[in-house]
């Protein structure tokens, strides 16, 4: 019995250790992040940012290595970091509304529950533009002419059930306004579409307009607080619309990861929020950073995917 | 803005930069010359790459990989009849008659100074004149998009000659290939029976490696004793000055296909295989002797390879200042600059001057060294392939095949399509069904069809929106002229001859 006992207690107190040693050890191997999207696009150069930089703040010659799995609009990658060994050695990035209103317009292997949130790390914020010359050049005028002509607005922004759609909606909801919407693929063929006046009205995110304030009427921006991208682009809230809406891009692990393993994880990407070099190195690529870790995020998760469900539910978009 | 251009020019002749243009344009033609790889895959492999790199050492590789694989394409579409590249189907045409009558050595060169030719117009448009060109895309709205499209698949039914039937029916092979895949507008699936490899559509090099490389390499493995092969001895080669008084006479093709690359390089998605076939069919409308295009005529390759290398930097002029990228190739490139900083758009040229100007800088030179480079590597060391026993060549060619279209995406399921495509089209080629329609079908079905819809939501379902304004009017009557056109013709010289009988 004694034995018995004595056997017990080592081996709990080997494998309290082993836990101990894992923590300590992690990572004792390269990490592999994986990115829904190929090499160069807007995700794939944020994990490729970011990446040095956990190393960093992990230690011990942490590696982290991007992998690229593309297709079905970062379908394929998230659902293969939600099925990877919750082992900390396989993470992977993730898109706030997209990654969850894959799971409300089609069948998807993965819920908001098949993730340990980690970090969001970009929030791009929507905003509204207009062509030059048409005439419709503040957000009051806008909604005024949606308003005495149903649909006569045409809407340029990229495809349906993303960040541009859900602000749209919110724009319709808030205003009793309707508009004509003109799906694209991608941003820039819909504010290509704008600038030569094939449709009166987009909504792009801020990252994408800051280059073009020249050549287009940029309406407001759908923050709480004045985006550094462009400072003297007033919000919705100050125009009296309260609009708040963007695209957030941020980094995901399989649910069940050991919890030391976690927590080591989320202080390191916790760092980046305070870190110049990477603030700087974002800003150069068109990436607004809003850290928000945890918990936090994955509440953020939650919410959006209740909006998005709420739109299915009441217009479903296919 | 000119003198910005002069002021990028020394950091350019740097030694690391400018030999990551030499490699790249080295590179570029290797993987061109391989059926399967292509310049899109091998630009987004370096992608992550170049994130180590300076800026212009990684987009010295990048101009001269394009450069390289658009001239590199046209070696196994002279040697084999197996284009390298999309954008090589119309090189085919006559570059493998050409091959079959002892002259694939001369055809090589044609095609090696028409690339060339063709990438410094491409250049230089893109150093002086993008500002103002890409103006240009701003008049294509959805609806001249879906025009272009359309013109585009009625040349290629009507114009290539042969049966317009069977033409036609080639081309609603490719618009039906075009449909699999997420629905443009709602994302709903479309026979992809489940499969989220399919969601995205179907890749055209899959399509490509399929249609055009498998069934000669079935060919060439049937009869594996037969001699009529292109043999190296019987090439043709001669030293490139010796060759080049043969040319004197193509310079109207030049510079006629120049403009049409440049110019639909500029347009979004057409890309470089409308461009070589849009100037094929003109140089050979306009030609004296237009029955003897397809049997062997030099100038129907300076046509075909002139185009498909102009319309290389010309497709940057709309990706670097409006963000859309005119070909497949242009728009990962697009990822390859966003890695270093530069952010498409008006204000690029004032930002970054010195890697913008630098870049197309790196863009003329590595058209010019297509000549030094381009025309020695071709001529000894691939055509060399040829001097292989059949067996062994053919073997070389599917592994190529494979390896190839596993490494686009990485995977098997890949290569069980493109395999399904060589089945069919291996009964297209027996049943005498021309191929290049197939692969426009699928470039520009797509297209057609999202852009359709785009207007038509614009137009709020009304039909008109497509006839409202003059760039669309010109494109539906260029469109008319080619579906009626040859049928006049023929009735004409159908009269003529019935008065003079």
């Amino acid at each position: 019995m004694l034995n018995l006992i004595k056997t017990t207690t080592a081996a709990s107190v080997m494998a309290l250790a082993a836990g101990a040693a894992f923590a300590q050890d992690y990572p004792s191997k390269p990490i592999e992040v994986i990115v829904g999207y190929s090499a160069g696009g807007g995700t794939d150069v944020m994990a490729r940012t970011a990446a040095p930089f956990i190393e960093k703040y992990l230690g011990d010659g942490a590696s982290l290595v991007v992998k690229n799995m593309p297709g079905a609009s970062g379908q394929i990658g998230v659902t293969e970091a939600a099925t990877a060994d919750p082992d900390g050695y396989t993470l992977g990035t993730f898109n706030l509304p997209g990654m969850m209103a894959r799971t409300i317009d089609r069948e998807a292997d993965y819920d908001r529950d098949s993730f340990t949130y980690l970090a969001n790390v970009v929030n791009d914020p929507n905003v509204i533009v207009t062509t030059k010359g048409g005439g419709l050049d503040t957000i009051d005028k806008l909604v005024e002419e949606a308003k005495a002509n149903p649909g006569a607005v045409t809407v340029g922004m990229s495809s349906l059930g993303g960040d541009d759609h859900f602000m749209l909606i919110k724009l319709q909801e808030l205003t009793g306004a309707e508009f004509t919407i003109v799906p694209f693929k991608g941003s820039a063929p819909a504010r290509t579409a704008l600038m030569g006046g094939h449709v009166a009205m987009g909504i792009l995110n801020i990252s994408e307009v800051a280059e073009f304030q020249e050549e287009l009427n940029v309406l407001g921006v759908a923050t709480e607080e004045r985006s550094d991208f462009a400072p003297d682009l007033p919000t919705f809230e100050e125009q009296g619309y309260d609009l708040i809406n963007g695209s957030m891009r941020g980094f995901i692990a399989p649910a069940g990861l050991p919890e030391d393993v976690e927590a080591k994880l989320l202080d390191a990407f916790a760092q980046l929020e305070t870190d110049e070099e990477f603030l700087e190195a974002m800003k150069a690529t068109a990436n607004p950073v809003e850290v928000v870790t945890g918990e936090e995020f994955k509440e953020l998760t939650s919410d959006l995917y209740d909006l998005a469900k709420g739109v299915w539910e009441e217009t479903p978009w296919n | 803005m000119y003198s910005d251009l002069l002021h990028a020019l020394p950091e350019v002749m740097g030694l690391s930069n400018f030999a990551a243009v030499i490699i790249g344009v080295i590179a570029g033609i290797v993987v061109g010359a391989m059926p399967g790889l292509s310049a899109t895959m091998a630009i987004s492999v370096l992608v992550p790459f170049t994130f180590g790199l300076e800026p212009l050492v990684a987009l010295g590789l990048m101009a001269g990989i394009y450069n390289g694989a658009m001239y590199g394409g046209a070696i196994p579409a002279v040697l084999l009849r197996i284009p390298g590249t999309p954008a090589a189907v119309a090189t085919t045409f006559d570059g493998y008659p050409m091959a079959r009558k002892g002259e694939g050595g001369f055809a090589l060169q044609v095609a090696v100074v028409s690339s060339a030719i063709g990438g410094i117009a491409s250049a230089f448009a893109l150093m002086l004149l993008a500002p103002p060109l890409s103006k240009v895309t701003l008049l294509f709205g959805p609806s001249e998009v879906f025009w272009v499209a359309v013109f585009g698949l009625a040349s290629i039914i009507f114009l290539l000659g042969g049966n317009p039937v069977k033409g036609l029916i080639s081309a609603c092979f490719g618009v039906f290939v075009s449909v699999i895949g997420a629905d443009p507008i709602y994302g709903t699936d479309r026979f992809t029976f489940g499969q989220l490899e399919m969601l995205d559509g179907i890749n055209i090099v899959i399509l490509l490696v399929g249609l055009y490389a498998l069934p000669p390499v079935i060919d060439l493995l049937e009869t594996p004793l037969k001699t009529d092969s292109v043999e190296s001895s019987k090439l043709g080669t001669e030293p490139i000055w010796k060759a080049m008084p043969r040319m004197k006479g193509f310079w109207k093709t030049w510079l006629r296909s120049s403009v049409f690359g440049i110019w639909i390089g500029i347009l979004p998605g057409a890309g470089g295989s409308m461009a070589a076939f849009m100037s094929y069919n003109e140089a050979r409308r306009t030609s004296k002797n237009p029955e003897k295009w397809g049997e062997g005529e030099p100038e129907g390759v300076a046509a075909s390879e002139t185009a498909n290398n102009a319309d290389t930097a010309s497709a940057l002029i709309p990706a670097l200042t409006l963000g859309i990228p005119g070909t497949a190739v242009a728009a990962v490139m697009l990822g390859g600059l966003l890695v270093h900083g530069l952010q498409p758009g008006p204000m690029l040229f004032r930002e970054n001057p010195d890697v913008v100007f630098g870049f197309m800088w790196q863009f003329l030179f590595g058209a010019i060294l297509l000549i030094l480079l381009g025309g020695s590597l071709a001529t000894n060391s691939f055509a060399r392939l040829l001097n292989l026993p059949r067996p062994l060549l053919g073997s070389v060619i599917i592994v190529l095949m494979l390896i190839g279209v596993y490494s686009i995406h990485g995977r098997m399921f890949d290569v069980y399509l493109m395999l399904g495509f060589g089945a069919v089209g291996w009964v297209m080629d027996k049943l005498k069904f021309p191929l290049p329609p197939v692969v426009l079908g699928l470039i520009l079905g797509g297209f057609a069809e999202e852009n359709l819809r785009l207007a038509l939501r614009i137009g709020r379902g009304d039909w008109g929106v497509l006839f409202q304004n003059t760039t669309s009017l010109v494109l539906v009557a260029l469109t008319v002229a080619v579906v009626v056109g040859p049928i006049i013709k023929r009735r004409v010289i159908d009269r003529r001859k019935e008065a003079e009988g």
